[in-house]
């Protein structure tokens, strides 16, 4: 069946790939040089930033008295843990300052740092380069079980906090980076109630329902099939839980931005779902 | 001589000899199943980093038929093909070897497989794939960009049963499309 123009592009190739580039998609005219959409916010597309669910509509049901303790994206941004984005120095964490006032080793933290977050910094960065790369991020992230994070999410830790779009990240970006992790750590923590250590599929449920989203569980299992580990008995370590709650803040968002009148229901074309999905790519 | 061998075969059917051997080098454990860190650890991508874990991924659970983390010599035979057949169309428009596509050999590669694609859109792609920042992509962030937009473009068309380029879905089963494949 659907016979588009399959082929032509493997010149001299032998054969086709198994799911090689297969055609793409045509019908009609409305695929190619359509009007160019110029939907703002694409750009950098501050990953996991304080998008939340939205409030009320039909994404999550309102916050019942507020927002959910500590939960990421409360409808105000604020408790979510925080974009990558916040300005270095002015350290809206809270995390220790007396760092300055510490033994000689730590006595040069930058104002703004982490003070754990920079002797981490210290001992990843085995080159001295002043860069952590994603090889030396690897070693620094570690699940509850101390097995390293996956690369998935290192590679997605490492796109958020590389402000310089350069592949590495800097002393700063760092140090926001391990509030980050403590903060979905605190959360990951609050959430395995039978204090597992590890998130289960019910557990998965429970917090994205306190989170505001409002999700079958048909979906919640689909999440678990690809994100949790059969090694793991189908639970999830804090990896795979960051990776499903910055994707789903940033899908959430993308569909609402075309969802305009909140009908929990949009109109999409192709160049619009491709644009959606490929932009926010983390 | 092997390499002549290999070049008279039918498409992309190597030797089975010959594919042991490279098995056997890359299975460096020992242990009868190449994992993700084997697989990455034998590829190139034409540069000294390391071969794009998530396209690695991709490749092993596409052929690792029991999720078992891995692929046996049977499951590599494919491995093998698949790869061989994604550097030839690599080199194809690759037109001036450099070991990198630019937007525009991109742009020639995907409307060749169908594709059409607005300009902005290619920007993003470039920009998005292009994990060694020289606004050019590279040969396993090429494999990752064609097989995201292959799984995009699979998905949308399944719910696109009038065929006119436009869906209306809920918020879910937005959601229940894109999650596995971003």
């Amino acid at each position: 069946m659907a016979s588009y123009q399959y082929g032509q592009g493997y010149h001299g190739s032998g054969g086709q790939a198994p799911g090689a580039p297969q055609g793409g998609y045509h019908p009609g005219q409305q695929y190619g040089g359509g009007v160019p959409h110029g939907q703002p916010g694409y750009g950098g597309s501050a990953p996991g930033g304080p998008y939340g669910p939205p409030q009320g509509g039909s994404y999550g049901q309102p916050m019942p008295g507020g927002t959910a303790p500590g939960g990421p994206g409360g409808p105000y941004g604020g408790h979510a843990p925080g974009g990558p984005y916040g300005v270095p120095g002015s350290n809206p964490y809270g995390s220790p300052q007396q760092g300055q006032y510490g033994q000689a080793s730590t006595g040069n933290i930058p104002p703004g740092v982490n003070q754990e977050a920079y002797s981490w910094f210290q001992t990843v960065d085995a080159d001295r380069s002043g860069y952590i790369t994603l090889k030396e991020l690897k070693q620094a992230l570690v699940n509850s079980n101390w097995s390293a994070f996956n690369d998935e999410t290192c590679v997605l830790m490492l796109n958020m906090f590389d402000r310089g779009q350069s592949g590495k990240i800097d002393l700063y970006g760092f140090s926001a980076l391990w509030t980050y992790i403590q903060q979905w750590k605190s959360l990951f923590q609050q959430y395995d109630r039978d204090r597992s250590g590890s998130i289960s599929q019910t557990e998965l449920h429970q917090a994205l329902s306190q989170m505001g989203y409002s999700l079958s569980p048909q979906f919640v299992q689909q999440v678990m099939t690809r994100y949790a580990p059969r090694s793991a008995n189908m639970t999830l370590q804090l990896d795979g839980f960051i990776q499903v709650c910055t994707k789903l803040q940033t899908m959430t968002e993308a569909f609402r931005d075309k969802d305009t009148g909140r009908s929990g229901n949009a109109k999409l074309s192709y160049d619009d779902f491709l644009t959606m999905a490929v932009g926010r790519l983390l | 001589m092997a390499y002549y061998n290999h070049q008279n075969r039918p498409h992309g059917v190597p030797d089975q000899g010959f594919l042991l051997s490279v098995f056997q080098r890359v299975d460096t454990d020992r242990s009868g199943i190449i994992s993700d860190t084997e697989l990455q650890q034998a590829l190139s991508n034409g540069t000294w980093t390391p071969f794009n874990p998530v396209t690695v991924r991709a490749i092993i659970s596409m052929f690792d038929r029991e999720c078992k983390g891995g692929v046996t010599f049977t499951e590599f035979t494919g491995v093998w093909k698949y790869i061989t057949d994604w550097q030839n169309i690599f080199r194809t428009y690759d037109r001036d070897n450099s070991g990198f596509i630019d937007k525009n050999e991109l742009k020639q590669a995907l409307s060749n497989f169908g594709y059409r694609l607005t300009d902005q859109f290619y920007d993003i792609l470039i920009r998005k794939f292009d994990r060694q920042k020289r606004s050019q992509v590279a040969f396993d962030d090429f494999i990752q960009c064609c097989t995201v937009l292959q799984r995009l473009t699979d998905v949308f068309r399944r719910f696109d049963t009038d065929q006119d380029g436009w869906i209306q879905i809920s918020y879910e089963q937005y959601l229940s499309m894109v999650f596995n494949v971003v």
